[in-house]
């Protein structure tokens, strides 16, 4: 039920009755039930302080249980029977503490003034958000959260670098996001399939972008963000990053030469060079490939043989079975395998085997001797550069594809961003350019089994330092290496089903068993927990609508301020 | 009702309650009637908890006469020695103007005159403070207090000024609410009691 309140208007909700910082806060509803949700945002006043949580449950009860099994409706007039219920039955809310900021004295009053002087004059510290670390006090009043107490722990929208990414459920009171903390460390967007995780991605990553907080990178394997699509459910346009922000600020690169998205040409294409490909990409692949424990000293033999640039292209010019006569019988010939792998104390079967397995690599199109140019560079350019760039992977969709052009992208960004963050620190150089890496199906390349491997890993660990975080996009988080998930800072999830799954969004988090519960129990779609390092505490959001009001928006030229206040208004007009 | 209509005298009181005898010609006021003992100070209030008609030697022997005349009966009645008795509960006083709704500080005298308050009195009295009278009916077990609620507040209700019914009434029952929701039995007799005279038959009945 959507309770709609003027600004500034806390609408009181009950008052506290037990609880602690462990067992969270229970407060006795003296309004309905259905006036609050799971997910709400508490403010309780107590003393010169309030206290910022979140609802995690709502509890029916009874003064005395016989009171809940009589049905006083039929034994009682309407009014005895209303005044029964109110007082002998009950709803409890337990509230999940989080945040608490000193108030001080109740404005207007002289104890106020006094408070306001002695901060002005530097004898009390300015109020701030903390912590939770005390309680309130018994019967402290509660209500539901005003917009002025979400904008005092989440911002404001004209404040720069803050932008809205939904609304609270119950009293649409628009929700921020801080967009430089968000990017300060690697973040995830989880949900099942079907909760409108591609929205949401589109949403941020347009923030990032309209915001000019960091040069995007999407790694796009299914073609959604860069141009136009059509949304599967309702069937209506929505419209990509490109035709939000258009060519200049969004560029879209398709894999291979000639590559076309959906019938339409990328502003440039993406093909490797047989250099560009090193030993630990291949042992990346292990798994697609299905490569044998003999694989890392086969390449081993061939770095040395060919060096690291060229061992790709001289083992992809071998003859795997070619043969000789050489006058007496019939010999590998020198171009083959088998000969190379004799000479180089390589076991003949491994080699072949290996050579045999790489083919699929040797006939991608997409895999040069000669490019005419330098295409990684080319993005990585343009990203230093603070353009956006949208990897379209057009019909190479094979995780295989997706596996190998991802890592061997990021780690050359991640080898460009370490250097030029070091000559940065040298103090010669300009300051790096903040990097976002968004990476769908984020399973394939950060699970248990080659996340130590992929460069992507080490980004969500360390790479912070440098400048580069990832956007981690998933359907199934418990999928993710846990190392990987316990580095990520902000989360962003919709309804997930699966217990794991959501056991993983919610590690390494304070009051996760409280907010369990609340993931379950999401909506399937538009509503989202945000949670985590990025946000000052977590909180349930209806997700906002990618429509015209937010094109609208995007398409504005301004970057904040009077632009987000009518977008406000446009989207809120209650 | 008549204003201030002698109830009768104080025959032994304590500052809990007290007995009032008085003559059958005097009419007794009803069960639940609300009664003040004027005092020097002010008053001290009560509530009619219970009347009873004590027996003597000639009404024993009367019961037992077969065929026993209506001139004896309304005699025995009308010229009897033995006064009708009433318990009284003190529910509150007034001292300086003052209404309290606890036990009064010392108890009335003997053959002190009782008087029916009047719905002035009634309504001054029940509409000050929050009902803390209450205790004093509730939580008495030796008390009819089911039934003696529900008198005392059908005759408060009519006392109050029309506008003021319904709210007055239910600023009542939250109070009795309040004070036995930690007694489920005692509120579910009470609360039958009082939905027994307020229940819309009994006020289609009463218009």
């Amino acid at each position: 039920m959507s309770q709609k309140q003027l600004p500034g208007q806390s609408i009181p909700i009950g008052y506290v009755i037990d609880g602690g910082l462990k067992a969270n806060l229970r407060i006795r509803l003296s309004v309905p039930p259905t006036t609050t949700r799971e997910g709400s945002f508490i403010v309780i006043k107590s003393g010169n302080w309030q206290f910022y949580g979140i609802a995690t449950d709502l509890q029916l009860g009874a003064v005395d249980p016989r009171f809940a099994d009589t049905s006083s409706s039929q034994h009682f007039p309407v009014d005895i029977a209303a005044q029964f219920k109110k007082q002998t039955l009950h709803t409890d809310m337990v509230v999940m503490p989080a945040l608490m900021l000193e108030s001080g004295p109740e404005p207007g009053t002289p104890a106020y003034a006094a408070w306001q002087e002695e901060i002005d004059r530097g004898e009390r510290e300015a109020p701030s958000l903390l912590p939770v670390k005390t309680i309130p006090s018994h019967q402290s009043d509660a209500f539901l959260a005003n917009a002025g107490d979400i904008a005092e722990i989440f911002g404001k929208p004209e404040q720069d670098g803050y932008f809205i990414i939904g609304k609270t459920r119950e009293q649409d009171h628009p929700v921020c996001i801080n967009l430089d903390k968000l990017i300060q460390r690697s973040s995830g967007i989880f949900g099942a399939t079907g909760t409108g995780k591609s929205f949401l991605t589109r949403i941020i990553l347009s923030g990032l972008i309209k915001h000019d907080r960091a040069s995007v990178l999407v790694y796009d394997m299914h073609n959604e963000y860069g141009l136009d699509d059509t949304a599967s459910d309702t069937g209506l346009n929505v419209k990509g990053l490109r035709s939000l922000f258009g060519k200049s600020g969004v560029q879209i690169v398709g894999l291979g030469s000639g590559a076309d998205i959906r019938g339409i040409s990328p502003d440039f294409n993406l093909t490797l060079s047989c250099n560009d490909i090193m030993p630990e990409d291949i042992e990346m692949l292990s798994r697609e490939l299905n490569l044998r424990e003999t694989t890392a000293a086969t390449l081993d033999a061939l770095v040395q043989a060919f060096g690291r640039t060229g061992w790709f292209k001289a083992f992809k010019d071998m003859e795997t079975e070619g043969t000789v006569f050489d006058g007496e019988k019939m010999v590998p010939s020198p171009e083959s395998v088998t000969f190379w792998a004799n000479n180089h104390g390589v076991h003949p079967m491994a080699a072949k085997g290996l050579h045999s397995k790489l083919k699929r690599l040797f006939n991608k199109k997409y895999i040069l001797d000669n490019p005419p140019s330098d295409s990684i560079q080319a993005v990585i350019e343009a990203l230093k550069k603070g353009r956006h760039i949208v990897l379209s992977f057009g019909k190479y969709e094979t995780d295989l594809d997706y596996l190998l052009i991802s890592n061997l992208l990021t780690r050359r960004i991640r080898e460009e961003w370490e250097r030029t963050t070091n000559i940065f620190r040298n103090g010669r150089g300009p300051e790096p350019r903040q990097l976002v890496i968004a990476v769908e199906e984020a399973h394939k390349l950060l699970n248990r089994e080659i996340a130590s491997q992929t460069t992507f890993s080490t980004i969500a660990r360390e790479m912070r330092k440098y400048y580069v975080t990832l956007l981690v996009i998933d359907q199934r988080p418990s999928q993710i290496y846990d190392e990987v998930m316990s580095q990520l800072g902000t989360r962003v999830c919709g309804w997930l089903g699966d217990d794991d799954d959501i056991h993983a969004v919610l590690s390494g988090l304070a009051g996760r068993d409280a907010l369990r519960g609340m993931l379950a129990r999401l909506q399937p779609k538009e509503e989202a927990l945000l949670l985590g390092w990025g946000v000052p505490m977590p909180i349930l959001i209806q997700s906002r609508r990618y429509d015209d009001a937010f094109y609208a928006e995007m398409k504005n030229k301004s970057k904040k301020g009077l632009d987000q206040q009518r977008a406000i208004e446009a989207l809120y007009p209650d | 009702m008549m204003e201030n209509l002698t109830a009768g005298r104080l025959l032994r009181a304590n500052t809990r309650a007290c007995v009032v005898g008085c003559h059958i010609r005097q009419s007794p006021p009803d069960f639940g009637s609300m009664i003040f003992i004027p005092n020097q100070d002010g008053k001290t209030f009560g509530l009619v908890y219970d009347i009873h008609v004590d027996d003597d030697g000639l009404v024993r022997q009367l019961a037992s006469t077969e065929n026993v005349s209506e001139e004896v009966i309304q005699d025995n009645r009308l010229n009897r020695n033995t006064p009708i008795e009433m318990s009284i509960l003190f529910i509150g006083y007034e001292a300086n103007q003052m209404i309290f709704h606890s036990l009064p500080p010392h108890p009335p005298l003997s053959l002190d005159k009782v008087v029916l308050c009047s719905e002035n009195e009634i309504r001054r009295f029940t509409s000050f403070g929050h009902f803390g009278y209450f205790r004093s009916i509730l939580n008495n077990p030796e008390l009819p207090a089911a039934d003696l609620t529900a008198a005392h507040l059908n005759l408060a209700y009519q006392a109050q000024p029309l506008k003021d019914r319904e709210r007055w009434k239910n600023a009542a029952v939250e109070m009795i609410i309040t004070l036995l929701r930690d007694n489920p039995n005692m509120l579910n007799q009470v609360l039958f009691a009082v939905s027994d005279i307020f229940s819309p038959q009994s006020n289609a009945q009463e218009a």
